[in-house]
C-alpha cells in the first residue's frame, strides 16, 4: 500500500516539478522576447520623435537660413521627385521620337524636350526657394534660435519620457521575472528535495529499482513473444549516459521490436525496462504510456520517413515540440498572446536547430520532392527539438550512400557534443556502427550475442558465426 | 411440439455457450487474454439474443396467446426475401471491399440501375407479349442483372481506373459521388414511376400463389396453416444457389484464388501475373450483377431511387458486424438482422431499425472485429 | 527620410498589413453578404431566393469548415454531419417551442450536446478503422433520422417543426426579422472563420495533420490519438449543431427528409471539391455546391426554370464535380483558383513589361 502511495507520490511531484520547470524555462524565454520588444518599441518611438523634431525644425530653419543636414535631405528629395517625374517625361518622349514617321513631328518633340528641361530647371529653382531663405534677416537669425532652443527642450523631455516609461516596463518585467524565477526555484528545489526523499525511502525497499547515476536505459530481462515467436527472447543491457550505443544484428534479429518496446509501441511479454530521467528519476518505462515517452525525455526516428507531408520542414520540427507547448486548444483557436509568445520561443529554437545541421536552405520547403538523405536529416533535427535526453535512431543510414552516411556520422557525432544526449541506435551499416558508437550490443533471434567496445563486438567468434554462419 | 422449438433453440443456444466455456477453461487460453475475452463477448452475445427472444415471444404470448409461436414463425417466414436480398447485397459489398479496398456506397444505386432496367423491359414486354407473370420477371430480372453487371464493370475499367487518385478513400468518394450522379441519372433515363410509365416489378409468381407449410403442422410444431408465397421460395433457392455458386468458384476456381490474391495485396497479385485489372473489373460486374438480383427479388416493388438504400444501410451494418475480412461473418450477420428487425416491431414497433443499429452499435464498439473477425497487430 | 516620407510610409504599410492580414478576406465575404443584403433594403431588386440562398450557404460554409476540421486536419471520415445539423435545428426548435428557453441557453444546451455526441462518436473512432468509421457513422445518422421521424413529442415527426423565427429573448416570445438573422449569421461566419484559420494555423492543426499522417510517428511526438480524435469530432460536431440552430432561427421550418444521407454527401463533396484543407476553397466549393443551386438555378426566372423542372440535373452535376476532382485535380477549387493567380499574374508583368518597353525604351535603369 506504501508502495503505491509512494509511487502516486513520485507521479504528482515529478509532473509538478516539470510543470514548474517548464514555467521557469518558458519565463526565461519571455523576458529575453520582452525585452526585445520593448527595446524595439522604445526606438522605434523615440525615433518618430526625433523626426518630427527635425521636421519641425526644418520649417524654422527655412526661414532663418539655416541649411541643416535635415533640410537639405528635405530640399535633395523634392528635387529628386521633380528630376525623377522629368526622366521619365523624357524617356517617353525619346520612345516617341524614335517611333515619329514624320520629320514635323519629330521637331515638335524635340522642341517638347528642351521646354522640359527650362521647366524643370526653374522648378529647382523654385523649390530651392522655397525651402531655403537665403537672405535671413537677423530678426528672423535670433528668433530661430530661440525657437529652436525651445524646441529641443520639448524634444529632450519627450525622449526621456520615452526612455523612462520604457525602461521601466523592462526594470518591471525583470523584477516580476526574478520573482516568478525564484519562486519557481524555491518549487523546484522543494520538490526535488521531496522526490530524492522519496527515493531514499524506495531504495530501502528492496523490490523498487534506482537506476545508478551514469546509466541512461537499463532493460532487465526484456521478452516479446509474438504467439508462438520469440521475437525478443531475455534480452538485457544498459545504455550509459552520453555514449552513442549501438544495436546490431541480421535482419529478424528482434532489433526493431526491442526499441518499439522501449518506446512503449509494444508492451512487452516479459521484462522491465528502466530510463533515467531528465531530473534523475528513475522511470519504469512499461508503465508508461506510448505518447507519453517523449515527456520522460526519450525520442525515436522511423525506418520510414514519417514527416507531415502537407506542412513545411520549419512547421514538421514545430509538431515535434507538442509536448512542450503550453497552449492548448481554446488558446489558439483565439491565437491567444501565449500561442503568439510560444510560436516565437519554438521558431527561434527550430532555427536554431535547422542551421546547426545545415539544414537551413530547407527552412520553408515542403517534404514533397527533397532528397532522401536530407528528409532523414530533417526526422534526425525534429527529435532535437525536445530537449530529449535519449535518442533512438531506427537504421539512420537506411538508404544512404557512402557521401550521405559519412555526413550523417558527423552529425550524430556533433549532436552527441551539442547538446548532452544519449544516442541509441539501430543499425545494418557496419561501417557507420563501428566507426561512431561507443558500445555496441549484437542480438540474434532476439537473444544477446556479445557486448562491449566496437573491436571486441567485431572480433567475437558468435557474432561472426551469427552472421556470415559457421566455418 | 410447439414448444419443442422453443427448447431446441435454447438447447442448442446452451450448447454453444457450453463450448464456448470448454475452450477457455479447459484448453489453457488462459495466457491469451486476447482470444479468452473475445470467446466471452460470444457467450454474452448468445445469452443475450437468447433473453431477447425470450421476451419476444413472451410479448407475443401476451398479445397473441396460444399463436404466440406462430406469430413469431410468421414474421420470421415473412422475412426470408428480406434475407434473400441483404445476403446477395451484403456479399456484393464484401466481395468489393476485399478486391478493391474501398467502401461501394454505389452498391445500392447499382443495384437500383439493374431494377429500373428490369421494370422498363416488364413495361414492354409484358403488355406485348403476354408471356406470363413468371416468364415475364425471369426475363426481366437477367436483363436488368446484366445491366448492372455491365455498370459495375464499366465504373471499376473507366471510372476508377483513370482516376489519378486511388487510395482507398479516392476510390470511396468516388462511390460516393456515383451515389449522387446515378440518384439523379436515373429518373433521367428512366422517367418517373406513373400511369404512363409503370416501374413495377412483380413477383415471380402471383400472391396468392401460396405454397402452405404444411411440415409445420404435420411435426407438431403449430397448430395454425401457414404458408410462404411461391415467389419466396423460388427466391430463397435462387439466392442460396447463387451464393453456393459464388463461393465454390472463389474457392475451385483459378479465377477465385486471383480474387484471394488480389484482396491480400493488389500490387503484389499483379507483380505474380494476376490479371488484377481483369479481376476487379469482374468483382465489380459480379457485385453489380448480385445488387441487381437483389433489387429485382424484392418483389413486389415500386422503382424510384431509394429503392436499396436501406438495404444498403443493413448491408454494411451486416458486413461491420460480420467484419469485412470474411465472406461468411457478414452472410451470417445478413441472416440474423432482417429476423431481428421483424421481431423487434412487436417490442418496439417503429423504432425496430433504429434498435438494431443502436445494438450492432453497442456491439462493435466492444468487438471491432466484429462476431467473426481476427484480432490483427500491426507492424511499426 | 523625411517626416513626410515616413508618414506616407506608415500610412501605406497600415494599409498593407490591413490588407495582407489573413483574416481580411474573411471580413470581405462576410462584408460582400451584408452588401447584398443592404442592396435588397435599399431596394435595388434582388430576388429574395438569392437573399435566402446566401443564408443557408452561409450556413453550410459553417458545416463545411466543421467537417474541414476532421476530414481535411484529422483524416477521419464523417456521413453523420446532416444528422447533427438537424439535430441542431430540432433542439432550437423543440426548446423554444416546447419549453420556452432563451435562445442563448440553447446555444449553450446545444454546444453541450454536441460535445457529449463528439466524445461518443470519437470513442468509438478510437475502436475502428477509418473505413468502417463511415459506415458507423452512416448507421448513426440513420438512427437520429429515425428519431426525427419517431420520436413525435420530440421533432413533430414527418409534420415537420415549425418556428417561424419567433423565439425567446430576454424572456419573451419574439419574432426575429429574417434579415436581423441574416446579418447575424454573417457576423458569426466571419468570426467562425477566423476561429476555424486559427485552429488550421495552430500546433493544434499541425497535431490533428500529424496524427493523420502517421499515428505512430505522432505518438513518438507526444500528440495522443486519443485526445486528438476526440477533439477532432467534438469540434466538426459543436459546429454542425450549431449551424442547424443557426439554420433554424433562419428558415422557419424543418422536416425529417431535410436531413439525409444526401445532405452529408453533398457537404462532403463541397469540402472535398474546394479543397479541404482551406477555408477560401470551402467558400467556394459550399457556393459552388449550394449557393448555384439554390440562388440560381431554382429560380423559375432562369433559363426559363429548366432546372426546377430537372432538379436531377443539379443533382447529377454535383456528383460529377466530385468524381472529376477525385480523378483529376485532387487540390480543389482553391488549388484552381491559386494556379489561375499565379499565372494570371504571370502575364500580367509580362504585358507590363512589354508596356514598359514601349513607353520608356528597353534601356530601363
Amino acid at each position: 500500500m506504501a508502495q503505491i502511495l509512494n509511487k502516486a507520490l513520485t507521479n504528482i511531484y515529478d509532473f509538478l516539478l516539470k510543470h514548474h520547470e517548464s514555467k521557469l524555462a518558458f519565463k526565461k524565454e519571455l523576458l529575453i522576447i520582452k525585452t526585445d520588444e520593448f527595446n524595439a518599441k522604445k526606438m522605434k518611438k523615440i525615433e518618430k520623435v526625433e523626426l518630427k523634431y527635425k521636421h519641425q525644425l526644418s520649417k524654422l530653419e527655412t526661414h532663418a537660413g539655416v541649411e541643416s543636414e535635415y533640410l537639405k535631405e528635405k530640399i535633395s528629395e523634392k528635387v529628386q521627385e521633380v528630376e525623377d517625374k522629368v526622366y521619365w517625361k523624357k524617356r517617353i518622349i525619346n520612345q516617341k521620337i524614335k517611333r515619329a514617321k514624320d520629320e514635323k513631328k519629330k521637331e515638335k518633340l524635340q522642341a517638347d524636350l528642351s521646354s522640359l528641361e527650362q521647366s524643370k530647371t526653374n522648378k529647382i529653382a523654385e523649390i530651392k526657394d522655397k525651402f531655403l531663405n537665403v537672405n535671413p534677416s537677423d530678426q528672423d537669425i535670433n528668433s530661430y534660435e530661440e525657437q529652436k532652443a525651445v524646441l529641443e527642450k520639448e524634444k529632450e523631455s519627450k525622449v526621456k519620457e520615452i526612455a523612462k516609461t520604457y525602461e521601466d516596463k523592462i526594470k518591471e518585467l525583470n523584477t516580476k521575472t526574478e520573482e516568478a524565477v525564484k519562486n519557481h526555484e524555491e518549487k523546484i528545489k522543494k520538490y526535488s528535495d521531496v522526490l530524492s526523499n522519496i527515493e531514499e525511502s524506495l531504495r530501502e525497499q528492496a523490490d523498487t529499482v534506482i537506476l545508478e547515476k551514469d546509466i541512461a536505459l537499463s532493460l532487465r530481462n526484456l521478452s516479446m513473444h509474438f504467439g508462438g515467436l520469440k521475437a525478443v527472447d531475455d534480452l538485457s543491457f544498459d545504455v550509459k549516459k552520453g555514449e552513442i550505443f549501438g544495436l546490431i544484428g541480421p535482419n529478424g534479429a528482434g532489433k526493431t521490436t526491442v526499441f518499439n518496446c522501449i518506446t512503449r509501441f509494444y508492451k512487452p511479454t516479459s521484462g522491465e525496462m528502466y530510463f533515467n530521467n531528465a531530473n534523475k528519476k528513475t522511470i519504469h518505462l512499461n508503465d508508461v504510456k506510448v505518447h507519453n515517452i517523449i515527456k520522460q525525455g526519450i525520442v525515436r526516428t522511423f525506418q520510414n520517413v514519417e514527416l507531415v507531408w502537407e506542412l513545411n520542414i520549419l512547421d514538421n520540427l514545430l509538431v515535434a515540440a507538442h509536448s512542450a507547448y503550453r497552449s492548448n486548444f481554446f488558446g489558439h483557436s483565439v491565437h491567444s498572446r501565449l500561442t503568439k509568445r510560444e510560436e516565437v520561443i519554438f521558431t527561434k529554437r527550430a532555427m536554431k536547430i535547422l542551421e546547426d545541421l545545415d539544414l537551413k536552405s530547407y527552412t520553408y520547403a515542403f517534404p514533397i520532392g527533397l532528397p532522401y538523405g536530407v528528409l532523414k536529416k530533417v526526422e534526425l533535427a525534429r527529435t532535437l527539438m525536445s530537449n530529449p535526453k535519449l535518442i533512438i535512431l531506427d537504421e539512420p543510414a537506411a538508404g544512404l550512400n557512402d557521401a550521405e552516411t559519412k555526413d550523417l556520422a558527423k552529425f550524430i557525432r556533433k549532436i552527441k557534443d551539442e547538446y548532452e544526449v544519449t544516442i541509441f541506435l539501430v543499425e545494418h551499416d557496419m561501417g557507420l556502427v563501428m566507426s561512431i558508437c561507443d558500445t555496441v550490443c549484437a542480438i540474434s533471434f532476439g537473444k544477446k550475442l556479445e557486448m562491449g567496445t566496437p573491436k571486441q563486438v567485431q572480433n567475437s567468434k558468435v557474432v561472426q558465426e551469427a552472421y556470415l554462419g559457421g566455418d | 411440439m410447439g414448444e419443442f422449438i422453443l427448447d431446441f433453440g435454447i438447447a442448442s443456444a446452451v450448447l454453444f455457450v457450453a463450448y464456448n466455456v470448454f475452450k477457455v477453461f479447459f484448453l489453457k487460453y488462459f495466457k491469451n487474454k486476447g482470444k479468452v475475452k473475445g470467446r466471452a463477448i460470444n457467450i454474452v452475445v448468445a445469452l443475450l439474443i437468447i433473453y431477447t427472444f425470450v421476451i419476444i415471444y413472451q410479448t407475443a404470448k401476451d398479445n397473441y396467446g396460444d399463436r404466440a409461436l406462430a406469430y413469431m414463425l410468421l414474421q420470421l417466414i415473412n422475412q426470408i426475401p428480406n434475407i434473400a436480398t441483404l445476403a446477395l447485397a451484403t456479399t456484393a459489398i464484401v466481395l468489393i471491399y476485399k478486391t478493391s479496398t474501398t467502401t461501394n456506397f454505389a452498391q445500392s444505386m447499382m443495384a437500383t440501375f439493374g431494377a429500373y432496367f428490369a421494370a422498363k423491359t416488364i413495361q414492354y414486354t409484358g403488355a406485348r407479349y403476354e408471356w406470363g407473370q413468371t416468364t415475364t420477371v425471369v426475363v426481366a430480372l437477367l436483363a436488368g442483372a446484366l445491366v448492372a453487371f455491365l455498370l459495375g464493370i464499366f465504373i471499376d475499367s473507366v471510372i476508377i481506373r483513370y482516376s489519378k487518385d486511388k487510395s482507398p478513400v479516392g476510390k470511396q468518394m468516388i462511390t460516393m459521388g456515383l451515389v449522387i450522379i446515378l440518384t439523379g441519372l436515373m429518373p433521367i433515363l428512366f422517367g418517373t414511376n406513373s400511369p404512363t410509365n409503370p416501374l413495377n416489378i412483380p413477383r415471380l409468381f402471383p400472391a396468392n400463389d401460396q405454397i402452405p407449410l404444411t411440415f409445420l403442422n404435420t411435426w407438431g410444431i403449430i397448430e395454425m396453416e401457414l404458408s410462404m408465397t411461391r415467389h419466396a421460395v423460388y427466391i430463397m433457392l435462387f439466392a442460396i444457389i447463387l451464393l453456393a455458386l459464388l463461393f465454390s468458384l472463389l474457392r475451385f476456381t483459378k479465377w477465385g484464388l486471383g480474387v484471394r490474391a488480389t484482396a491480400s495485396n493488389e500490387r503484389v497479385a499483379s507483380m505474380m501475373g494476376v490479371n488484377t485489372k481483369l479481376i476487379t473489373a469482374l468483382s465489380w460486374g459480379i457485385a453489380g450483377f448480385l445488387g441487381g438480383v437483389a433489387a429485382i427479388i424484392k418483389a413486389p416493388s415500386s422503382i424510384g431511387p431509394a429503392l436499396m438504400v436501406s438495404t444498403q444501410v443493413n448491408g454494411f451494418v451486416a458486413a461491420v458486424l460480420g467484419s469485412f475480412t470474411s465472406f461468411a461473418g457478414p452472410l451470417i450477420a445478413s441472416i440474423l438482422i432482417p429476423p431481428l428487425q421483424g421481431l423487434l416491431v412487436t417490442l418496439v414497433g417503429a423504432w425496430n431499425f433504429a434498435v438494431v443499429y443502436a445494438i450492432i452499435l453497442a456491439f462493435v464498439l466492444i468487438k471491432p472485429e466484429g462476431l467473426f473477425g481476427k484480432k490483427v497487430d500491426k507492424k511499426v | 527620410m523625411t517626416y513626410e516620407k515616413q508618414m506616407k510610409n506608415n500610412i501605406n504599410n497600415k494599409m498593407m498589413s490591413i490588407v495582407k492580414h489573413p483574416y481580411f478576406g474573411f471580413f470581405l465575404i462576410a462584408a460582400l453578404m451584408l452588401f447584398v443584403q443592404l442592396l435588397r433594403i435599399a431596394g435595388v431588386d434582388v430576388p429574395i431566393q438569392t437573399l435566402r440562398a446566401f443564408g443557408k450557404t452561409m450556413i453550410y460554409i459553417i458545416v463545411g469548415l466543421g467537417f474541414s476540421i476532421l476530414l481535411g486536419y484529422g483524416g477521419l471520415a464523417s456521413l453523420g454531419t446532416a444528422g447533427f445539423v438537424g439535430l441542431g435545428a430540432y433542439i432550437l426548435g423543440y426548446f423554444t417551442n416546447q419549453l420556452g428557453l432563451s435562445i442563448f441557453m440553447i446555444i449553450l444546451i446545444s454546444i453541450v450536446f454536441a460535445i457529449i455526441l463528439g466524445t461518443i462518436i470519437g470513442f468509438i473512432s478510437l475502436r475502428i478503422e477509418g473505413m468502417y468509421l463511415a459506415i458507423i457513422t452512416l448507421a448513426i445518422a440513420q438512427i437520429i433520422n429515425e428519431v426525427f421521424k419517431n420520436w413525435i413529442s420530440f421533432s413533430n415527426g414527418v409534420d415537420g417543426m415549425i418556428v417561424n423565427n419567433r423565439f425567446v429573448l430576454f424572456n419573451q416570445y419574439v419574432v426575429l426579422d429574417q434579415n436581423l438573422v441574416f446579418s447575424v449569421i454573417a457576423v458569426i461566419l466571419f468570426l467562425v472563420m477566423i476561429v476555424t484559420y486559427n485552429i488550421m494555423k495552430s500546433p493544434t492543426g499541425r497535431a490533428l495533420l500529424a496524427m493523420r499522417n502517421s499515428s505512430s510517428a505522432a505518438q513518438a511526438m507526444g500528440i495522443s490519438i486519443f485526445k486528438f480524435r476526440l477533439l477532432a469530432f467534438i469540434v466538426s460536431t459543436v459546429y454542425a449543431i450549431f449551424a442547424g440552430v443557426l439554420y433554424l432561427s433562419y428558415i422557419p421550418s424543418t422536416f425529417p427528409g431535410d436531413w439525409t444521407l444526401s445532405l452529408s454527401l453533398l457537404i462532403l463533396a463541397a469540402v472535398i471539391v474546394g479543397g479541404s484543407r482551406s477555408i477560401y476553397g470551402i467558400v467556394m466549393g459550399t457556393f459552388l455546391i449550394f449557393g448555384l443551386d439554390l440562388a440560381l438555378l431554382q429560380n423559375r426566372d432562369n433559363f426559363g426554370g429548366f432546372f426546377v423542372e430537372n432538379p436531377e440535373i443539379t443533382i447529377m452535376f454535383n456528383g460529377i464535380l466530385i468524381i472529376l476532382v477525385i480523378m483529376f485535380y485532387r487540390g480543389g477549387l482553391i488549388r484552381l483558383m491559386n494556379t489561375l493567380i499565379a499565372k494570371v499574374k504571370g502575364i500580367y508583368s509580362k504585358l507590363n513589361k512589354k508596356w514598359r518597353e514601349y513607353r520608356y525604351g528597353t534601356d530601363i535603369k
